[in-house]
């Protein structure tokens, strides 16, 4: 499969272009456009391995119940995804690895790639960012997106990432979630509140933008809520 | 009807250029492409240019306005202004600078007694020899593609912008593509689309995709690589709560 992703950083999309019988398993809503001839299936997991638990994690990861499996029938035949915000897109290749990801940025990857979820545990309820992470594992090509431009953050030692921040990182990486200032009181004033402080070596992808400041400064244009 | 389509290609330089692609159609030069396209164009004395409703920007002294019913009835339920503004240059040349509804990229077309269907939002302007009309789609068509119920249809000759929410990716059909009916901004009069659903009856319900659109035969279908739906219900949680 080759991955090329046209009008960075703003506007991406990404076409992919698959050898006959190759398939690849993408978020659902993803596609914009294909050639005819491409097999689509909808399935709430990854073609045989999948477990309703899985499902109902991915949910809560803020991604959809479902997958969508296209399956090219010749050489040569195009997907093209597209991301629902403004925003950027990145390919890698995965070996024998492991790839965890912000719920919401899994866009697609190769079929030797299995699409998990791992639970973090309750400190990431505290920092209100997704609660679940998606856990890709194994070898092939995954492709992600962001909100904002995507930036590689080698890490060798420690590192500070703002959880809002974060679209992905090896596995190798240990983190912990811990306060930005000094004090508790400084990092909630601050407006930074809680930030993941990784450990080890490898890279973590991070965003230009956070989610939920684009958001929060919309609230008070919006009309409220009815009830 | 000619089957070639003079269609600009995009300039690799960002930096400003006026652009006369067809030697019989306006000046003009597009700007902060692909991300925040804006139009300027060129009015030779005493012509017209029809422009989108509320979509001029900037424009000289000497530039008359007027507005006009686009299409007739048909306009009133496609949500879209049933309005369209005329600029005309008096008694000299003038520019008007256009910037479209959302952010977006912008395309120009030379139209040579052809015809190009647009997307309900997608016009932006385009000189007095094309006729833009509503086109209803069908109740079927434009029911299931979730969309407008019209289309916007350009023909005759002379020059037409259009403009996208998002990047535009230009794909030549030759044969059969489909394409989500939320990312479709224009396709030339050569195709003709059916709307169906995409794989199976659990990929109508759950895949996200919905209908599609169908293209067949030969000629250029543009697509944007953003919908605008996806961005609202995003923004939505972020509603104030009523006091």
């Amino acid at each position: 499969m080759d991955i090329q992703v046209v009008h960075r950083p703003g506007n991406s999309a990404a076409k992919l272009t698959l050898d006959a019988g190759e398939s690849v398993t993408a978020e659902a809503g993803a596609m914009i456009a294909m050639s005819a001839d491409v097999g689509i299936t909808t399935t709430t997991h990854k073609r045989g391995s999948g477990s309703l638990t899985k499902t109902v994690k991915r949910w809560f990861a803020g991604e959809s119940l479902f997958l969508n499996h296209f399956e090219s029938r010749r050489a040569g035949s195009e997907v093209w995804l597209g991301t629902p915000l403004p925003g950027d897109m990145t390919s890698m290749t995965l070996q024998r690895e492991s790839l965890i990801v912000q719920g919401g940025s899994f866009v697609a990857c190769e079929s030797g790639v299995e699409v998990g979820v791992g639970w973090q545990g309750f400190r990431t309820l505290l920092s209100g960012e997704s609660l679940f992470w998606v856990k890709l594992q194994g070898t092939g090509k995954v492709l992600l997106n962001s909100f904002g431009a995507i930036y590689e953050q080698p890490v060798d030692g420690e590192l500070i990432v703002d959880t809002g921040h974060i679209v992905a990182f090896n596995e190798t990486l240990q983190f912990t979630l811990t306060k930005a200032g000094g004090s508790w009181l400084h990092s909630i004033l601050g407006g930074e509140g809680l930030v993941c402080k990784f450990r080890g070596k490898g890279t973590v992808w991070c965003q230009s933008n956070n989610q939920r400041s684009f958001g929060t400064a919309l609230t008070p244009t919006l009309r409220a809520r009815s009830r | 009807m000619s089957a070639q389509f003079n269609i600009t290609p995009v300039s690799p330089d960002a930096a400003a250029k006026t652009l006369a692609p067809d030697p019989r159609g306006l000046k003009f030069s597009v700007q902060g492409q692909p991300d925040y396209a804006f139009l300027s164009v060129q009015i030779p004395a005493n012509q017209t240019l029809k422009v989108e409703a509320s979509a001029m920007a900037t424009m000289d002294t000497n530039l008359a306005m007027k507005t006009r019913l686009r299409g007739g009835l048909g306009r009133f339920m496609t949500g879209e202004s049933i309005f369209i503004n005329e600029f005309t240059a008096q008694g000299g040349p003038g520019e008007i600078g256009i910037a479209p509804g959302a952010p977006g990229d912008l395309r120009h077309v030379y139209l040579d007694n052809q015809t190009i269907y647009l997307q309900n939002s997608a016009y932006v302007a385009s000189t007095s020899g094309v006729a833009v009309e509503s086109k209803w789609q069908g109740l079927v068509k434009g029911f299931f593609s979730g969309e407008s119920l019209f289309l916007i249809r350009c023909q005759g000759q002379g020059d037409l912008w259009f403009s996208s929410y998002g990047g535009i990716i230009e794909i030549d059909v030759s044969g059969e593509y489909v394409v989500d009916t939320g990312n479709i901004v224009a396709f030339t009069a050569g195709l003709s689309y059916n709307v169906t659903k995409v794989g199976g009856y659990k990929s109508l319900f759950f895949s996200g995709e919905g209908f599609v659109c169908r293209f067949s035969g030969q000629g250029r279908v543009w697509i944007q690589t953003r919908k605008v739906g996806p961005l609202v219900s995003w923004v939505w949680p972020f509603r104030p709560s009523k006091k």
